[in-house]
């Protein structure tokens, strides 16, 4: 093409470059007064930059760990205490909406037309309530009217609940305990050996062997056999009353409940919908193809419908899940210690270092979300089938 | 093939002359053609969200910069000649295939195109529709418009045009007049062709 | 040659037709189903009149302060004589008019942009539409028409909820078509930028959007100027919707049939006319569901801010129960009424959002769209 005669402007290429390097000169313009600023407000505040407050004493205390903590240790420290605690309410969330959620869904489609009146009502009444005012109804509406330690509700002598949280009893681990243990990696790992054992044979032979009963066996009962072979090589911890409280056992602080139940039901009722809208986007004439074919309902659910379902339903859990260890910041509302709260919050109040802070939350963060994006992807493409 | 002439394709060599003007890598040279090249689509695509008048005005309007009561006496007029004035005011979903066809022709017209394409103008029709576009389209050949067009209409290509390209494969296979092409094909790929669709 | 004669018809079969058909398939249709309907209808039963004795019949319902509670339900006394916080936040009491002003502006502006002719509607209602988060400030504050001066410390309640929802979506609107704009195109350096803005106002947590906006923002400006917190506030969720809406605008834009764009371009049109005559219109119109859904969930979020100290309801409650008139733990009440008032408004626009979403599908039937929209954006 000849472009010879060309004014050099009007060249569509040309053009889009010039417009590029003024998109590209006026974002520098604006960053290079937004640092100069920062920098000269910073130096005005007396506000030091850098890493090194992470080594500093952090001098406050946190309300619940994972691991061992006190005030003497440094700002680095309490950033891994509010990301275990970050970790531990989002696990938690994630597994237990999704199981709530997958109910929901699935009660949708129940032949009671009460439980399907139900589900819907569920949805429709916590999809439309914001998440804080949730957290907070069980927070100070529900959990703060618990009695006392001395009048703990409380299942036998195990489990207490009262005001001040949820006791139960720990599984200490004797010697040999180490058997028991390892059997239950042997039956997992058994399990799949078994899975692609039996589908070879189904491939070659066409008999079908029970791969999820042999599977049950194998990660339960094996594992149940060696406990009692060994002599129960465990004891509970039970949580004791001493003085004003409980000590000893597993504690549930109430923030952490609060916060993991309205997560779980909150998410839980997205997860809900997203379920039904799966189930619902695989033509009906689907399942009656398969029947006209002779397969059974479980197998129909298994191979023709939730493939199809999970294509739809997949996406969605990626987003809920994502969402879902972005709205655990919420925690500061309540005083939860998790990442936000500890950091975010406190350290943040004490050493003024505002842009190190959020830059490190904020990366963590979007690691979280990269992970759990990655995860889902993998689950994807084994799932879900591959569209036409 | 005839995508590259209104730079809805683009091509990689050799050199394309419309109307007069070479097609050069330059905005303003790409938007001279295409005000002088007017296409006609196999969906139609007029604007849903406007009615069919406002369809007709839009290029005159916004391109051709003509004043609003002259670019609807344009409209009018073209709309007229595709014998559908009476649906001016109604939108595009509410007409039939057929009807919505005219109204893309219309609608090409009125920018005054020395040069007109169809990009298989009636096969996304019923076939009760197809005869009142294929009607319009000879009207326009008869008046002497420049039409380029890309179609599975045997009988209309045999009675309208004055050349026919076969093509296959993104090659051209062989060109002539109507009449020699469809009693005298030279390559064996068109006998072939000719074979499988006059022996229906 | 016999006509056709057809025998009488007889009446349905008494179980296949009717109430007493629906009852039995739907509620006892099998014995694990007919045990559940028992199982739920005696729970319902137990836990539903206590529910609704202590909700209305029980409750107390008139007075001005905690003693005339003196019923064992709920006490709505708490609700009403906080009503005017609760909706208006510290706004002197002379000047509400203004923001119920304001309020009913909205409401036109909304109604009007959707009922109103097409010609009207893109003269008047639209240029009103994105120029009344400023009308609004102006009339609020006050300071600059005239009136006695409210300063944003004062404003609070539900009515600043809708305010700042309102505000933000507005600016979003514009804002997230043109980093949706800037995603799609083929100048690699605006897809860039586009997308980094994109992802990272929609993978931030919200709180630490708001944190930043408190904490960070204010060094971002020269040296002594002060920036008002409800300003940073509203640029922050702005920019928060903007990239939401970013995100529908795409769905929207692969949901166009490619037609309509080469239409365009065959007509001769250029860049900004086929984008803004052609595209924008259908744009908005195919994902107005989506717009809605992320409007709903945009309302909720304003209930975060009081985490940062904008007193809007859900805070004017913590201040509220807190309060030491009113001590005694009508925490039920006051959660329940906000609870309330949130339900009602996100769910009337779920159910206006599924009914155009139905419209939608009806009409496009026959247009087969190969790129499916996304399903509604549930949260952030």
């Amino acid at each position: 093409m000849s472009s010879n005669d060309t004014i050099f402007y009007n060249n569509p290429q040309i053009r889009s470059v010039i417009y590029q390097i003024a998109l590209v000169l006026a974002l520098g313009y604006f960053f290079y007064i937004i640092v100069s600023n920062t920098l000269a407000n910073m130096e005005s505040r007396g506000i030091k930059s850098g890493f090194d407050f992470l080594s500093s004493t952090a001098g406050f205390d946190i309300l619940m760990s994972l691991i061992p903590y006190d005030a003497t240790d440094t700002y680095g420290r309490t950033f891994v205490v509010g990301l275990l605690n970050t970790i531990l309410v989002s696990v938690i969330g994630i597994v237990l909406s999704t199981i709530v959620g997958f109910i929901i869904g699935v009660a949708h489609f129940s032949h009671n037309w009460l439980i399907r009146k139900l589900a819907t009502i569920y949805v429709e009444i916590f999809r439309n309530i914001p998440l804080l005012l949730q957290i907070f109804f069980w927070y100070f509406a529900v959990l703060s009217t618990l009695p006392g330690a001395r009048q703990s509700l409380s299942l036998g002598e195990a489990v207490f609940l009262n005001v001040r949280g949820l006791y139960l009893p720990d599984i200490v681990a004797d010697s040999g305990a180490a058997f028991v243990q390892a059997a239950i990696i042997i039956g997992i790992i058994g399990t799949f050996f078994v899975k692609r054992w039996a589908k070879k044979r189904q491939d070659e032979t066409g008999q079908q062997f029970p791969v999820l009963y042999a599977g049950l066996g194998l990660i339960f009962g094996l594992p149940i056999i060696v406990l009692i072979a060994t002599g129960i090589p465990f004891h509970f911890e039970y949580p004791v009353l001493r003085g004003f409280n409980y000590s000893g056992g597993i504690t549930v602080i109430p923030e952490l409940m609060a916060l993991a139940l309205s997560l779980t039901i909150y998410t839980g009722a997205f997860i809900g919908e997203a379920v039904r809208a799966g189930v619902q986007s695989v033509p009906h004439g689907q399942t009656e193809a398969a029947r006209s074919i002779g397969m059974k309902e479980k197998q129909i659910m298994k191979l023709i419908i939730v493939p199809q379902a999970m294509r739809v339903i997949t996406p969605i859990l990626n987003s809920e899940y994502q969402s879902l260890v972005k709205n655990s910041t919420l925690a500061t509302a309540i005083g939860y210690p998790d990442l936000f709260t500890v950091f975010v919050g406190t350290t943040l109040n004490q050493t003024g270092q505002a842009i190190e802070i959020v830059t490190m939350t904020m990366a963590v963060y979007f690691l979280f979300n990269m992970l759990i994006s990655f995860v889902m992807n993998l689950f994807d493409k084994k799932v879900a089938m591959v569209s036409r | 093939m005839i995508r590259c002439i209104n730079r809805l394709e683009e091509f990689q060599q050799g050199s394309l002359i419309v109307d007069g003007i070479e097609m050069i890598e330059d905005v303003k040279n790409i938007e001279a053609i295409r005000r002088d090249v007017g296409m006609v689509f196999q969906h139609f695509n007029l604007f849903p969200h406007l009615t069919i008048l406002e369809n007709l005005c839009l290029g005159p309007i916004w391109v051709q910069k003509k004043p609003k009561a002259e670019a609807r006496d344009i409209a009018m007029k073209y709309l007229e000649r595709v014998k559908i004035p009476e649906q001016a005011n109604k939108y595009p979903g509410q007409l039939s295939g057929g009807q919505q066809q005219r109204v893309a022709i219309a609608r090409s017209l009125c920018m005054n195109p020395n040069i007109m394409l169809f990009d298989e103008p009636t096969s996304a029709l019923d076939p009760e529709m197809i005869k009142e576009v294929l009607d319009v389209m000879i009207e326009l050949a008869e008046e002497g418009m420049t039409m380029l067009c890309v179609t599975h209409e045997m009988g209309f290509a045999k009675k309208v045009a004055d050349r026919v390209i076969f093509m296959d494969g993104g090659e051209i296979v062989e060109q002539n007049t109507p009449h020699e092409f469809f009693e005298n094909p030279q390559v064996d790929r068109t006998k072939t062709f000719l074979d499988q669709i006059l022996n229906h | 040659m016999k006509t056709f004669e057809p025998a009488p018809s007889r009446p349905a079969p008494k179980m296949t037709a009717g109430i007493i058909a629906w009852v039995k398939n739907n509620l006892f249709s099998s014995i694990p189903n007919t045990i559940t309907t028992i199982f739920i209808l005696v729970l319902l039963a137990n836990v539903l009149p206590g529910i609704f004795d202590w909700l209305f019949y029980s409750a107390n319902w008139s007075g001005e302060t905690q003693d005339d509670c003196v019923k064992d339900g709920a006490c709505w006394v708490f609700i009403s004589a906080w009503s005017q916080q609760f909706f208006y936040g510290s706004y002197p009491t002379e000047e509400i008019w203004r923001v119920n002003l304001c309020l009913i502006l909205l409401i036109i502006t909304l109604l009007g942009s959707f009922f109103v002719k097409k010609g009207l509607r893109e003269k008047v209602f639209v240029p009103l539409f994105l120029a009344l988060p400023f009308i609004s400030i102006l009339i609020l504050d006050g300071s600059w028409i005239g009136l006695e001066q409210v300063t944003t410390d004062y404003w609070g309640g539900f009515s600043l909820n809708i305010f700042l929802a309102a505000a933000s979506i507005i600016v979003a609107f514009p804002l997230g078509f043109i980093w949706a704009l800037g995603r799609r195109s083929s100048m690699p350096m605006a897809r860039s930028i586009s997308i980094i803005l994109i992802e990272f106002f929609r993978g931030v947590p919200v709180l630490a959007l708001f944190f930043m906006g408190s904490v960070m923002l204010p060094l971002f400006f020269p040296e002594g100027t002060n920036v008002d917190k409800l300003l940073r506030v509203w640029i922050v969720l702005t920019l928060f919707m903007a990239g939401y809406m970013a995100e529908v605008y795409r769905g929207g834009f692969n949901a166009i049939p490619a037609g309509q764009y080469e239409a365009a371009d065959s007509l001769g049109l250029g860049y900004w006319q086929k984008t803004l005559l052609i595209i924008l219109p259908q744009v908005i119109k195919i994902s107005m569901p989506n717009i809605l859904a992320t409007f709903i969930m945009l309302f909720k979020n304003t209930s975060f801010l009081m985490i940062i100290g904008i007193f809007e309801i859900l805070s004017t409650t913590q201040a509220a129960l807190s309060n030491s008139y009113w001590l005694g733990g009508h925490a039920q009440e006051g959660y329940l009424f906000v609870a309330g008032l949130f339900w009602t408004v996100c769910f009337s626009m779920s159910v206006i959002a599924a009914s155009i979403e139905r419209k939608l599908n009806t009409e496009h039937r026959k247009e087969l769209l190969s790129a499916a929209l996304p399903v509604p954006a549930s949260q952030p």
